[in-house]
């Protein structure tokens, strides 16, 4: 965890309302892990206060970028950001996402990326860190489902085809892919393999991750129970500090050695296990 | 005269602090969360996060809002426990060489002398502040028997409560008013006459912010605590209020962002201060707000922090 004035490298808009942010840190960025996030601070004013937590999209050697969805005060005023300004960051924060890559080696398993709106970009540098260094047959064995309201807002769908993983659309207009919701595509893509003779043994080796809305990550935690599948979803919670001590991103979460109590979504999240979280 | 080294040392009760910058309860954790951020042997002191008798899970979410230059919060008390604490936390806190005050809330005046009697054996622990103003936990039949919605409301109560610990620890007693009062002046004297060594104040405000398309508050609890730079003004007359009617030190909480803020309440009378929320935003906070009190005493050649306190014109 680091506390830099990080100099803006870019700032660039990816679809209606949404940027693209790429801040230079070396130390950040070569200790960011996907599903961490950084909290910045959008100005040096006292309205808005309080730092805006955002997952990584991407980290290099040198830099690291977040992709943001313009929805009030402290958004406006990071996209108003450009090149040569310098903001303060605190990073990486949070546990990030259990890399099963290897189960993809040794198990042939599938890995089910599924992101919603601005819940995609910590999937992409999933998907990414998955892919690194490895075959287009590899990459074949990752599925992203992505979910937008419609074509123009779906993120990173070109960035994903890149990396070689299959994708899958699911748009609420039906402007891209499926017309509805993306967690209905997930539901029917494991349906198939239950009800296949001969794929039903594929289901050991699947692994579910979600990040967006919290109905979809809801509807994503029914249908890893149902077929028992292991799920992680990264969870978005008002934040105050990002560092555990505020004590205000709260989720209600059991487990058998401490029964149900409150975690924090900085410090013991954002990634949970979908059996993990409690609803209230 | 040249200042080269202003002296910051601040005696409250038993407790010499090195300067007058303090870390606020509930806002600085058990202190371990800061230490890749802040250099914490550099504090004044540090409060902890209120400890109750028994650990608290702490409220529903949502638990946060941000307001214009502020936050609403509705943490509810969530803590250890007094017993965990000296096991768990306290170990680490001691080590830092700073006066750790043990922020503490009984649900009774009885409860209250408990906390206070199963922590006052343990090493470590220089004093203890009494929360009698967290906005964000109910009393029970306590509220419903005299509608009394927390201790800091009525003098009668802070009475009680400082002078049941009062008869329970030789060490320093602070009591920690809140600000929904009509006078602030007859609280702080409530505390000083039953025996308090100090009074801190303020707590947040209870405050409410309204989800409108829900036409429900925002946060579980409806109400929270507002604290951040929005409510320094208040804070800062209620500490001149309180600073002008007892002998007892005044120690200035709320919406402390740097040093000039500090210093206005150092101005107001307060003997020390303490930095909460500004912690959020700049865990380095603190030790930012010292460098700048020091510059502005070598800059207006004032060799004491002592010096400073209520030496407002007016």
């Amino acid at each position: 965890m680091y506390r830099e004035r990080c100099l803006v490298k870019d700032n660039k808009k990816v679809a209606p309302g949404h940027y693209r942010l790429t801040l230079v840190s070396s130390r950040i960025a070569k200790a960011a892990r996907p599903g961490q996030f950084v909290q910045i601070l959008c100005s040096d004013s006292c309205d808005p206060l309080l730092p805006r937590p955002f997952s990584f999209l991407t980290a290099t050697a040198r830099d690291f970028s977040v992709l943001y969805h313009v929805v009030g005060k402290g958004t406006h005023l990071l996209s108003q950001a450009k090149a040569g300004d310098s903001l303060w960051v605190l990073g990486p924060l949070g546990n990030g996402f259990t890399d099963r890559g290897s189960w993809i080696v040794d198990r042939g398993s599938k890995i089910l990326l599924v992101g919603g709106g601005v819940g995609i970009p910590p999937l992409y540098h999933l998907a990414q860190a998955l892919t690194r260094g490895k075959s287009k047959g590899f990459a074949r064995n990752i599925s992203v489902f992505l979910g937008a309201r419609s074509k123009a807002f779906l993120l990173c769908e070109k960035d994903f085809k890149k990396l070689g993983v299959r994708t899958y659309a699911a748009t609420d207009d039906g402007s891209k892919g499926r017309r509805g919701l993306v967690t209905e595509a997930v539901g029917e893509f494991l349906e198939r393999i239950a009800h296949s003779a001969e794929r039903r043994a594929e289901m050991e080796g699947i692994a579910l991750y979600g990040c967006g809305p919290t109905p979809m990550l809801k509807a994503l935690s029914v249908i890893s129970k149902k077929h028992e599948v292991p799920c992680e979803i990264s969870v978005e919670v008002p934040m105050a500090c990002g560092f555990g001590v505020c004590l205000g991103c709260a989720v209600k979460v059991a487990d058998a050695r401490q029964g149900v109590r409150y975690a924090m979504a900085c410090t013991e999240g954002p990634v949970f296990g979908a059996d993990q979280i409690v609803g209230e | 005269m040249v200042v080269k080294k202003p002296n910051l040392e601040t005696q409250i009760g038993r407790i010499k602090f090195k300067n007058p910058v303090l870390a606020a309860s509930g806002t600085f954790g058990y202190a371990r969360e800061f230490e890749k951020l802040t250099d914490l042997r550099r504090l004044g002191g540090i409060v902890t996060k209120t400890l109750t008798l028994k650990p608290r899970l702490g409220n529903a979410p949502t638990r946060i809002v941000e307001t214009p230059s502020g936050m609403l919060n509705a943490i509810g008390l969530q803590n250890v426990g007094a017993e965990r604490f000296i096991g768990e936390k306290l170990p680490y806190l001691r080590k830092l060489g700073v006066p750790i005050v043990a922020s503490v809330m009984g649900y009774s005046v009885e409860e209250f002398v408990s906390v206070v009697e199963v922590l006052d054996s343990a090493k470590g622990i220089d004093g203890f502040e009494l929360n009698l103003s967290c906005p964000n936990v109910s009393y029970g039949s306590r509220s419903k028997d005299g509608g009394v919605r927390m201790f800091a409301h009525e003098e009668r109560l802070v009475a009680q409560v400082v002078r049941a610990v009062r008869k329970t620890t030789g060490k320093t007693v602070i009591a920690k008013l809140g600000p929904d009062v009509s006078d602030i002046g007859k609280m702080a004297r409530a505390a000083e006459d039953a025996g308090a060594d100090a009074v801190s104040l303020i707590n947040t405000l209870v405050a409410m912010v309204i989800d409108v398309k829900k036409r429900r508050p925002v946060l579980a609890n409806k109400t929270g605590g507002l604290s951040g730079p929005c409510i320094r003004p208040i804070a800062v007359r209620m500490v001149w209020e309180a600073a002008q009617r007892v002998s007892i030190p005044v120690i200035g909480i709320g919406g402390i962002m740097n040093a000039h803020d500090a210093l206005e309440f150092l101005i107001a009378g307060a003997s020390a201060i303490q930095v909460g929320t500004a912690g959020f935003v700049n865990p380095n906070a603190c030790v930012e707000i010292l460098e700048g009190i020091k510059r502005f005493m070598l800059d207006e050649k004032i060799r004491s922090a002592a010096e400073l306190v209520g030496i407002l014109n007016a």
